[in-house]
């Protein structure tokens, strides 16, 4: 009885250090990103709207005078730039620079979202492995 | 003369209808560009009035695609008074008919922080829905229209620019009937202006003032000397003389105008409101139509936004 229950117990913690030991997984925590065009209020709530409705964003708040979207996302989620950006467009806008915040694996030369696949090149200080970075995203990209 | 009763049919209808439409834009006589997003829906209604006669105009507008709309309006009159025909707003018909109006938005730029250029084609198919009193005879059996136009502008936070013209033409699709509807020439200038002081960041309400200008030139109607429609005479002197098809062509409708006035916007959440009014600056029916001393409309609208996944 006491060898079974041992046995259990044992099962139990390398099955959670199996689940600890999976790689983290890369996301967007936060994305700010210049949009031009937008002149009125309907404008920008259209938009907002439009982007608080993909999966895994959490809240849009939108600044006319700045022309900015601050998007927030929830955890887990598998948003890609290019959807966003879509999005945008999809209103009659057009994106053009972001400031993101986002988790993912950095190798010294390129930053990995792996969650959504997207991928940038960076010139950062940081360590290889799996980091937390905020990096500016040209158009471009 | 619009009746109070009949007023009040006009604020109950604005009252209690659904969530309507505007066109996020602002112009409420002249032309602009096809505004909505993917999947946006508005829906609304304009009351018009001109010429003593009333008339309210409820509309639907779709984002079909990023850059096609579609949007449905079917004014209809409020009274049976002597009616001014032809058009006089850019995106609903100056008389009883209900039209689909398809917007294309070809050009495109989104130059800076709330800066846009763009410009629109439409093309629109209108019905007839109502009759429409004359004076000078019973109403002509009006046949389905056709309806173009371009508008181009230039937005931005600050300040408005907007050009357009569009062309209402009737059709004669049915044998039996010559009566023939006064097709209606509309172009339009419109600069609006955003003032320091209500140049605020979202979500507050976001108003726009505009100086709206129109020029028209509406055509002779016609009419065939059928039984039905009891023949061509007019308000005073002898009929006048029909071809040698039987068709009259009727000396008192159409005519050449320039109007111009103040219009505002004024959008909150996910409501707009929007009203002006034009005065005369040339006003020269072809016959002895009474000249029209102010031109007025208002709307409320709702819009549905971002209701896509």
């Amino acid at each position: 009885m006491t060898i079974r229950f041992c046995a259990i117990l044992t099962g139990l913690g390398l099955l959670a250090l199996l689940i600890d030991a999976q790689p983290a997984r890369g996301e967007y925590l936060r994305i700010d990103i210049d949009v031009y065009g937008m002149d009125c209020g309907l404008c920008a709530r259209g938009v907002a709207a439009y982007v608080g409705r993909m999966h895994g964003v959490k809240s849009v708040d939108v600044s006319l005078k700045k022309g900015l979207l601050q998007i927030v996302l929830e955890p887990g989620n598998t948003l890609k730039m290019a959807d966003l950006r879509k999005r945008i467009r999809d209103n009659g806008f057009r994106s053009t620079d972001a400031k993101v915040t986002a988790k993912g694996e950095f190798d010294g030369a390129r930053f990995v979202v792996s969650g959504c696949g997207d991928s940038y090149k960076l010139q950062k200080a940081e360590s290889p492995g799996t980091v937390e970075l905020t990096f500016a995203i040209p158009t471009a990209e | 003369m619009v009746r109070l009763s009949q007023l009040l049919v006009a604020f109950a209808c604005l009252a209690l209808s659904p969530p309507l439409w505007a066109d996020g834009n602002g112009p409420v006589f002249g032309y602009s560009t096809a505004t909505l997003g993917v999947g946006d829906i508005g829906v609304g209604t304009d009351v018009m009035w001109r010429g003593g006669v009333a008339m309210l105009a409820p509309e639907f507008t779709f984002g079909w695609k990023p850059n096609l709309q579609l949007s449905i309006s079917a004014p209809f009159h409020l009274d049976h008074g002597d009616h001014p025909t032809g058009r006089f707003m850019a995106f609903s018909p100056g008389d009883p008919q209900v039209e689909a109006l398809l917007g294309w938005r070809f050009f495109h730029s989104s130059s800076g922080i709330g800066t846009r250029n763009e410009a629109t084609v439409y093309a629109g198919v209108s019905a007839l829905t109502q009759d429409v009193p004359r004076a000078d005879g019973p109403p002509l059996q009006r046949q389905p229209g056709t309806y173009g136009a371009l508008a181009a502008g230039h937005v931005t936070r600050r300040y408005d620019v907007w050009i357009g013209g569009g062309y209402q033409h009737y059709f004669r699709w049915t044998s039996n009937v010559v009566d023939h509807q006064s097709d209606s020439l509309l172009s339009s200038l419109v600069l609006g202006w955003r003032p320091s002081f209500l140049n605020k960041d979202s979500p507050k309400p976001d108003v726009r003032f505009f100086w709206e200008t129109t020029a028209e030139k509406v055509g002779l109607a016609q009419r065939g000397l059928s039984p039905a429609s009891g023949g061509g005479h007019d308000h005073d002197g002898p009929p006048p003389s029909p071809d040698a098809n039987g068709i009259v062509t009727l000396p008192n409708s159409g005519g050449t105008g320039v109007f111009s006035g103040p219009t505002f916007l004024m959008t909150y959440k996910n409501v707009a409101l929007q009203g002006g009014i034009l005065l005369p600056l040339l006003d020269q029916p072809n016959g002895i139509q009474t000249h029209e001393r102010i031109r007025a409309a208002g709307g409320f609208t709702y819009y549905f936004l971002g209701r896509r996944k």
